[in-house]
């Protein structure tokens, strides 16, 4: 029974100090929560939605077409855009991505700024709540 | 592929933790005026900037009205060869990209150019300056549309200045 809880500990401090680890090494928290402004997602998402950001949703795959990401705005230091990745364009090189707004005559994206480096990209978004 | 909504229990929690620490925004991005770009108000300047010479030219000396006016367009001139600038600014900043450049290698130049004239028509009273700043302002717009596949033709401005603007055909 005792030997039971001891493993049982050390495994949960094992996972502990794997989950602190990645913390470190992606210098922020796995989860992060957002408030969605302006309105280059509609109909999928409207100003004022919340949604829940994966932050390590890229480190074994990836971006898929499809995927709504969160992106540092190359136009704008300090700024976030929510946005969904689409198929780039040929000739694109790796490790980068094209996001395009659901609602796209009013969204500013790849269209114009063109493909990103992964490095942009703070995560996928999980779920709204 | 959408986003399902978390239950509402957990998204109640959520939004509880939020009123505390309140979530980072995420822009949905939208430039306003939303990619609407058009060289039309930079070549009205360039032409306000043409009529203010005319202006001056046209004043007679000496009289106290004439020393206001002649404020008057000079201040007015100053603001429209700003005008001209900013104009430019954000359509070669904003919208040109490099295969437009790649396209239009003297576009740069051009550019550069329409700064330096705004420049010298802010310094000078001297129409020919501003008749180059239009001409220059004129081919800006006519690169504008290119890029846009639009053609384009030279209509009489129907002003009193005179001159003509570069619109869509």
């Amino acid at each position: 029974m005792r030997r039971i809880a001891r493993t049982a500990a050390v495994a949960a401090g094992a996972a502990a100090a794997a989950f602190a680890a990645r913390w470190l090494a992606h210098a922020g928290p796995p989860l992060r929560r957002f408030a969605v402004e302006g309105d280059s997602m509609l109909p999928a998402f409207r100003a004022g939605d919340r949604v829940l950001v994966w932050a390590w949703a890229y480190r074994s795959r990836p971006p898929a077409p499809g995927d709504v990401v969160l992106l540092r705005d190359p136009e704008r230091a300090g700024r976030v855009l929510i946005k969904r990745v689409a198929a780039p364009p040929q000739g694109a090189p790796p490790g980068h991505v094209y996001v395009v707004g659901d609602n796209e005559p009013m969204s500013r994206d790849s269209r114009q700024f063109g493909v990103l480096p992964l490095s942009t990209v703070i995560g996928r978004v999980l779920w709204r709540y | 592929m959408s986003i399902t909504h978390l239950p509402s229990l957990a998204s109640r929690a959520l939004r509880a933790i939020d009123r505390l620490a309140p979530p980072a925004a995420a822009h949905a991005h939208c430039d306003i005026p939303c990619g609407i770009y058009d060289p039309h108000l930079m070549q009205i300047a360039a032409l306000t900037v043409v009529r203010m010479n005319q202006l001056v030219d046209a004043l007679e000396q000496d009289q106290a009205k004439a020393k206001n006016n002649l404020t008057r367009y000079i201040v007015v001139k100053e603001e429209h060869a700003e005008l001209v600038k900013r104009e430019a600014r954000i359509i070669f900043g904003d919208y040109f990209k490099p295969e437009h450049v790649e396209k239009h290698k003297d576009l740069p130049d051009l550019f550069w150019n329409i700064l330096k004239l705004a420049g010298k028509n802010k310094q000078e009273l001297n129409g020919q300056a501003a008749q180059e700043l239009l001409a220059a302002t004129q081919r800006f717009a006519e690169i504008f549309w290119d890029t846009k596949g639009v053609a384009t033709k030279r209509q009489p401005s129907n002003q009193a200045v005179g001159g003509e603007l570069v619109v869509p055909a």
